[in-house]
């Protein structure tokens, strides 16, 4: 697993395997691109306000489009509305 | 501690608890200690909805043309609802504005209940289109055993602490001897014990109860019945979405700690009986299940399956306020209904609702000629 990446379509690991990667042009939140990949994940409003997509992360880093409402952690991630900017590792509960 | 409407105090809100500190003076919004409650206003007011701009009409015909059993689903639900949001439109204020300190936590608060005053109203809109007669439907209320085994124990937490402040108010802290021969032993901490439990089964009470009537509303809809209701109870369920995230919020600073130290070891002392409250509404929530499928199931939608619906819930619930699942489910059983509870989907375009101010000032096209029987040339 490489650090830092070329920026533009980070691998999204989960539980420690190789899942997926982003690709921001498909995709417009990480939630989106796990769908796509058939990863199961809780969600309700989409719009980071309600909190049920709430993920805990390894390591790695995201942006969000707007900053969330819903309570989070740290080390914690809204899928719904973030997009990863490097690798990033989720852990399933 | 005695409340005042306006402290003369000057002091800086900045430094302020959450609650239990000076009441609030000044309603500024220029500095904030907790930025996230001024965002809540804003999305709250941003969200603002009507109950008359959703046409219900066709829900008339659908509910006549319901099996008995679903009738008494839908209005047992509705009933339900309108026990739930009756105690939300007030209790807010009247147990949490003594007690708040900073003014953004204070107007959260009002803005909150007031959005819950909304849904109560919205239920009055949808009773009223379906029933001849809705007295028949609200006098019910206070005399359902179901609903009133509901209602102690959510408006307990609220009554508890109202009376607790009414007590620390008037008496202050230590030990007093009253009137009639009782002594009471009031202390600052147990309030905020009282306050933190109030916290917490608010936090039940949006996050877990009004799940149950929300996945039935929306399993009508699914099949195409009672869709005006199912529109009401999307933008209620998105409203409820922002509250209990507030509730999460409050819940979650105080466990920090770095609002109030004494807080964070009340959060701890409180953990045992924090879960067990989740755990006993959920089981609340599987009878309610149980008393709406008695007569039969609906389409899509049974006991079994709305029971792991509420066991799946309270697990995702009671992990964002830091507890351990009370559940081993962990898949959710009816994902269609998260559909209806994406924001995504909620029509807010004007022209997809009917505007009512559009009817204020309305005039009368209908002209006969008798209306011109006066005029005379």
């Amino acid at each position: 697993m490489t650090d830092k990446t070329d920026g533009k379509r980070p691998w999204v690991f989960i539980q420690g395997q190789q899942a997926f990667q982003f690709d921001p042009q498909q995709h417009d939140s990480l939630l989106e691109a796990m769908e796509a990949h058939k990863v199961a994940v809780h969600y309700e409003c989409r719009s980071g306000y309600c909190g049920a997509c709430r993920t805990t992360t390894l390591d790695g880093e995201v942006e969000y489009q707007h900053q969330p409402i819903a309570f989070i952690r740290k080390g914690e991630i809204l899928p719904c509305c973030c997009t990863p900017t490097r690798d990033i590792t989720l852990v399933r509960d | 501690m005695k409340y005042t409407t306006f402290s003369r105090e000057q002091n800086d809100a900045l430094k302020e608890p959450m609650f239990f500190g000076n009441p609030v003076n000044v309603s500024r919004y220029d500095q904030q200690k907790y930025p996230i409650f001024e965002q809540l206003i804003e999305k709250q007011l941003s969200f603002f909805w009507r109950p008359e701009e959703v046409d219900v009409s066709k829900d008339r015909i659908d509910y006549q043309a319901l099996p008995a059993h679903e009738q008494h689903i839908f209005i047992s639900n509705l009933k339900y609802q309108t026990l739930l949001d009756s105690i939300q439109g007030r209790s807010p204020n009247v147990a949490l504005l003594p007690l708040v300190s900073i003014p953004e936590l204070e107007t959260w608060i009002e803005t909150w209940a007031f959005s819950e005053t909304i849904h109560s109203r919205s239920y009055t809109h949808i009773i009223r289109n379906i029933v001849k007669d809705p007295s028949t439907i609200f006098d019910d209320i206070v005399l359902n055993e179901e609903i009133l085994k509901r209602a102690e124990d959510i408006s307990r937490y609220y009554d508890d602490l109202i009376d607790a402040t009414r007590q620390y108010q008037e008496y202050g802290e230590g030990q007093h001897s009253l009137a009639n021969g009782e002594t009471i032993d009031i202390s600052l901490r147990s309030l905020k014990r009282k306050l933190y439990m109030c916290l917490m089964s608010v936090n039940v009470l949006e996050a877990i109860r009004f799940y149950v009537s929300f996945a039935c509303s929306f399993a009508f809809a699914e099949r195409e019945l009672m869709e005006g209701n199912a529109k009401i109870i999307r933008l209620i369920a998105r409203d409820e979405a922002l509250h209990l995230t507030s509730t999460q919020h409050m819940l979650n600073i105080m466990a920090s700690g770095e609002d109030d130290p004494e807080m964070a070891e009340i959060a701890i002392e409180c953990h045992a009986e924090a879960t067990e409250l989740f755990r006993f509404a959920a089981e609340q929530e599987k009878q309610w299940a149980r008393y709406l499928f008695k007569d039969g199931s609906m389409i899509g939608l049974n006991e079994t399956i709305l029971c792991q619906y509420v066991e799946y819930i309270t697990n995702v619930r009671m992990q964002a306020v830091g507890l351990p699942k009370a559940f081993e489910t962990s898949e959710n059983p009816i994902p269609w209904i998260n559909t209806w509870l994406s924001s995504d989907s909620v029509q807010v375009a004007p022209q997809e609702v009917e505007v009512s101010s559009y009817l204020v000032g309305q005039i009368d096209n209908s002209v006969d000629v008798d209306d011109l029987s006066e005029f005379t040339l």
